[in-house]
């Protein structure tokens, strides 16, 4: 059940950016994740600060330079649907279609789903875990087969996201606004780890508000996808899940990007398995070789020793198809 | 004396949809959860969030202070002393509040406000005083010697040995097979996640209780509640016209509906209080987890010559009954079986009947057994099963069944299905590999009397039902419509139906176990006659004709010798004199010496992609040998249904106790995952085996809504393994589980 709290409609950036500075305030865009987490007292905000009405949050359209402008308000549905992303960018298209369900993507924004708040059960349940402030990562000695093979280091939890990493793939970079102004800054630094900070997610300030996405034109000879290992058809976050972009030339591998959902605190760079392809054709003996590398420095808990094999061939399966 | 069984019917049998599929889908329907009553009261639970502890105090005055806040309960209170939770012995062994709270949310204290928010808010002032207790919550670590205690007389909830069977010589059985193969398997706790939560709206006038109940039986918790308020049960009405689904999770009282009575008395306003979805993980039931030792052996020519269980299972903080072993004793030919089962206790929820109790699980067990048994023989699973069919009761002193299908099951649906194309197609070479297995099942129940119905047929020749049953959205109220429509040819939108209801509706068992058509159709049935009988009588005084020859059709009474003899319903004088014609039918007893089973087989093809452990179930067939189809498509709604559910148990569903805490840590519907629709395979079929029954009640019924899921979980593994050569023991096979075993080999 919902606990009270003062709603205010931001008019502008400039209004949301105010009315969100002061502790307690939340900002609202689609709501899917927020109202959730307020609902179960994940957290608490005393302010809900709405900018769903915000135009110039809305919108995915071309920009000057041959990339894309996504606005932070765009919808999964949206970003799923969107011809010239599915055309030059599927694995950003189809990282939208695989995540939650229909009615989910046509509430859900991409800003929301960069910064939604960990799934992880201890932090979502009734445990004062690290994440909320408390002293340890329940998901150490406890049930932890969900959690992390990468990056956890005082929280365990695995960034929930599947646009993250095929944005990630793609090299985007995304604008932040705040009271002292504008700053555009790469996704890779975004996202924050718990080594770091295990109490937020990313680099956002108190009143800062991200507001759109910004992809690179596609490399020439650029292929992409997003593989997605889940438990049910719909409706359920990953496993684990890779967003692979490759520019291949002349059957060379000149460039490689591999993300994987479900292995990290953050959106997971896997550099080793990139450099396993660069370079290479991409037959068996490559994509063997990236997958293997993939897991090659993963430190599993007690629970979750599967996700190296998975991971492992998971990679495998979706550099297959993209060498098909 | 029995009526003549139904030859060719007209209505019965035939795909109707739901009589009340507008109210349903338009949001007409008022559920029990609907109810809004004027100046009604809100009320919610405050519930342990530990697995084990002792409530040394409780401050409620924060809370009652708050805005909007009209009552607390706790403990303290003397009329919320209600004894609750009977143990083997059937003595009680809590309270409504008991302080001593044995699993992670019980009880602890209650609150009724204005409104649901004032309620949620006064909740969180309340402050609790625990002491927190070690807790146990594994099965096999309860079992141990030493282990912590979840009641003072120890972890078993009946003696050791207490309902074990055997029969024959096993040891000689084992020493005459040619095969012994061994294996223990496991089962997952599921929950029912019902599609309306628990709750119940209470309401006092005088000294007279009403209430909505979302509930299986409403003359079930009608007793319950007078016992429990010590009241008589003329004084007690329960009303549950719609309900959202039960699956077994709302034929017991709850003490949701004792708390919104206490409150309502206390207040004088109508009350009203719903579990939140999360709740309704913790607090109202569960499918237990079970761990079943496997052994069987075999003769190279298919016959069995041993079986041997021995399981464990464990019915969470409270005594339920949670043994699986039925099948394994009945469901196939076998001299020489032994059947050991061990229910223990854990600080974890308390159990309750979940579709088909034990079935599945043990199906789980057997049915990948004679899978595993087939191939080491060289035997086509299906041939396997059809050489040991069973004519009589085995686990009932060798009583013959009133009919067994199983056979034609067998035999049906592995034509349907296409099984031996399906064994035979290419698995693929690629990373996704095809494999199809099957499974065979039973239930292992039969409804019988009391059961009471009344059809009332008007001046105008349309029609009143009466029924006790609830309709828990499978059907009930449509099949009884069909009946009474096959009887008196009455259109079903000329029948008007009363049900559920304690203080207009006449008194039947609650709808579980799979026997509400068979405990009901037939009362149904007989109300009918008897209005019938009343008609014809009405008119061999107006025709001056013998009653013999006159019959029933198409509304009007017409003579068999002379047709210009006629009368229209309505223009019976006598009915016009009585305006009504009232039947009563009454469920008459079982056939004595025999025994009432429904049957079935289910197959199914899957694609196993061996690098990610991803499975996909591809088609799935079931012929069920439920005697007579009352409405073929409810039929296949129960069918699909189940197979779906069954689809979550082998796939997806499992309750997840953190082992730190004892705590639930998926008690949600995001992180609990039943299957959605693209879990489901788009290409399901079934095909309904008659036996054409008559021995079994009036309407040649069996159940079907449990034995629908019983083998379909093993069907999947069977196709898992035939796909990959991997056996899954564990269920649910989830990527994760599959990965894991696949790598397994893969090193291996």
């Amino acid at each position: 059940m919902l606990s009270q709290f003062a709603y205010r409609k931001a008019g502008s950036v400039q209004e949301a950016i105010e009315l969100s500075s002061r502790p307690g305030a939340r900002i609202l865009a689609g709501g899917s994740d927020l109202l959730g987490c307020l609902r179960d007292g994940v957290f608490s905000a005393d302010r809900i600060v709405s900018i769903s009405g915000l135009k110039e949050l809305k919108g995915v359209a071309a920009t000057a330079g041959g990339g894309m402008r996504i606005g932070a308000l765009a919808t999964l549905a949206e970003i799923a649907g969107h011809p010239r992303l599915r055309q030059a960018y599927p694995a950003l298209a189809q990282a939208a279609a695989a995540a939650a369900s229909p009615q989910l993507r046509n509430q859900g924004t991409i800003g929301g789903n960069l910064c939604q708040r960990p799934r992880c059960w201890y932090f979502r349940g009734d445990f004062p875990c690290a994440r909320k402030g408390g002293d340890t990562c329940y998901a150490i000695a406890g049930e932890n087969q969900l959690h992390c093979i990468f990056g956890g280091e005082g929280c365990y939890m695995v960034h929930p996201s599947d646009t993250a990493p095929a944005l990630l793939a793609l090299d985007a970079k995304v604008r932040i606004q705040g009271r002292k102004g504008a700053r555009t800054i790469p996704l890779a630094s975004f996202f924050v780890l718990p080594s770091v900070d295990p109490r937020r997610e990313n680099a956002l300030a108190p009143g800062e508000l991200l507001t759109e996405i910004l992809l690179d034109p596609p490399e020439p000879g650029a292929r992409g996808l997003y593989r997605k290992v889940r438990e049910r058809g719909a409706f359920d976050f990953a496993l684990v899940g890779a967003a692979i972009v490759l520019a291949i030339s002349e059957g060379t591998v000149k460039k490689a990007r591999v993300a994987l959902s479900g292995v990290a605190p953050v959106p997971w760079r896997s550099e080793e398995a990139e450099a396993a392809l660069a370079g290479k054709k991409l037959d068996q003996q490559a994509i063997a070789a990236a997958a293997a590398a993939a897991v090659k420095d993963a430190e599993p808990l007690s629970g979750n020793g599967y996700k190296i094999p998975l991971v492992r061939g998971m990679v495998e399966d979706a550099l297959s198809a993209l060498a098909g | 004396m029995n009526p003549k069984p139904w030859g060719d019917t007209a209505v019965v049998g035939k795909p109707v949809s739901r009589i009340d599929a507008y109210e349903r889908l338009s949001g007409a329907a008022i559920y029990s959860l609907d109810v809004l009553l004027p100046d009604m009261l809100h009320a919610a639970i405050l519930r342990c969030p530990h697995a084990h502890a002792i409530v040394k105090k409780v401050d409620a005055s924060a809370a009652l202070a708050m805005p909007g806040v009209r009552a607390v309960l706790t403990d303290a209170d003397q009329e919320a002393r209600i004894p609750w939770h009977p143990d083997a012995q059937g003595k009680p062994v809590s309270r409504l509040f008991d302080p001593h709270c044995r699993c992670e949310g019980e009880e602890v204290a209650a609150v009724a406000a204005e409104t649901p928010q004032q309620a949620a808010d006064a909740l969180r002032r309340i402050r609790v005083e625990y002491e927190t207790r070690p807790f146990v919550i594994e099965m096999e670590a309860a079992h141990r010697a030493g282990a912590t205690q979840v009641h003072d007389g120890g972890n078993y909830v009946y003696p050791p040995g207490t309902g074990d069977t055997e029969r024959g010589d096993v040891a000689k059985g084992f020493a005459e097979a040619d095969v012994v193969l061994e294996e223990t398997y496991r089962t997952s706790c599921e929950i029912h996640t019902t599609m309306e939560v628990h709750g119940s709206v209470a309401k006092w006038d005088g000294k007279r209780l009403t209430v909505w109940n979302t509930t299986q039986g409403v003359f079930d918790d009608q007793a319950a509640l007078a016992a429990a308020l010590k009241m008589p049960l003329s004084d007690v009405r329960v009303i549950g016209h719609y309900m959202g689904g039960g699956f077994g999770s709302k034929l017991n009282l709850g003490k949701y509906t004792v708390i919104a009575a206490l409150f309502a008395r206390k207040t004088g306003r109508p009350v009203k209080l719903f579990l939140s979805r999360e709740e309704t993980f913790l607090s109202v039931g569960n499918r237990p987890a079970h761990t079943m030792k496997l052994k069987a052996g075999v003769r190279k020519d298919g016959t069995l010559t041993a079986l041997e269980l021995n399981g464990i299972g464990t019915v969470g903080a409270y005594t339920d009954w949670t043994t699986v072993g039925y099948q394994v004793a009945d469901l196939y030919l076998c001299p020489n079986v032994r059947v050991k089962e061990l229910q223990v206790y854990t600080h974890a929820g308390q159990s309750r009947p979940f579709r088909a109790p034990g079935f599945p699980q043990c199906s789980w067990a057997l049915e990948q057994m004679m899978d595993a048994l087939a191939e080491k023989i060289g035997m086509d699973p299906v041939e396997f099963r059809l050489k040991n069919i069973a004519a009589v009761s085995q686990a009932e002193e060798n009583k013959p069944y009133t009919s067994t299908g199983f056979a034609e099951c067998l035999r049906e649906g592995a034509r349907v299905f296409g099984w031996r194309q399906a064994r035979e197609r290419k698995k693929g070479d690629g990373a996704w590999v095809r494999g199809a297995g099957m499974a065979g099942g039973m239930w292992g129940y039969a409804g019988g009397p009391p059961s009471t119905a009344i059809v009332r047929l008007y001046a105008d020749g349309s029609v009143n039902l009466n029924i006790g049953a609830s309709d828990l959205g499978t059907g009930t109220k449509t099949v009884m419509a069909m009946v009474v429509a096959e009887e008196l040819g009455v259109p079903l939108d000329r029948i008007q139906i009363e049900s559920a209801d304690t203080a207009t509706t006449q008194y039947t068992g609650a709808s579980g176990g799979s026997k509400t058509v068979m405990v009901d159709s037939p009362a149904v049935r007989a109300a009918a006659l008897e209005v019938k009988a009343a008609l014809v009588q009405m008119a061999a005084g107006q025709l001056q004709a013998a009653a013999s020859g006159l019959s029933l059709v198409n509304g009007e009474i017409v003579s068999a010798d002379s047709p210009d003899k006629r009368v229209k319903v309505q223009d019976l004088k006598t009915l016009k004199e009585q305006q009504v014609v009232v039947g009563v039918g009454r469920r008459g007893p079982n056939p004595a010496g025999k025994v009432i089973r429904p049957f079935a087989a289910q197959f199914a093809e899957v694609e196993v992609n061996t690098r990610t452990g991803e499975m996909r179930v591809l088609r799935m067939a079931a012929a069920h040998d439920s005697g007579r189809v009352m409405n073929r498509l409810t039929y296949e709604n129960q069918v699909f249904g189940g197979m779906t559910m069954g689809i979550g148990l082998a796939m997806t569903e499992q309750r997840i106790l953190d082992r730190e805490t004892g705590k639930m840590v998926n008690a949600n519907w995001h992180d609990y995952k039943i299957p959605t629709m693209k879990d489901a395979p788009a290409d399901m079929t079934c095909v309904a085996i008659d036996p054409h029954d008559h021995e079994c009640d009036t309407t040649s019924t069996k159940g079907l809504g449990e034995p629908a899921m019983v083998p379909t979980a093993a069907a999947v593994a069977n196709a898992f393994y035939h796909a990959t050569g991997v056996r899954m023991t564990s269920a649910p096979i989830t990527p994760a589980e599959a990965i894991a075993a696949l790598s397994k080999r893969r090193k291996g």
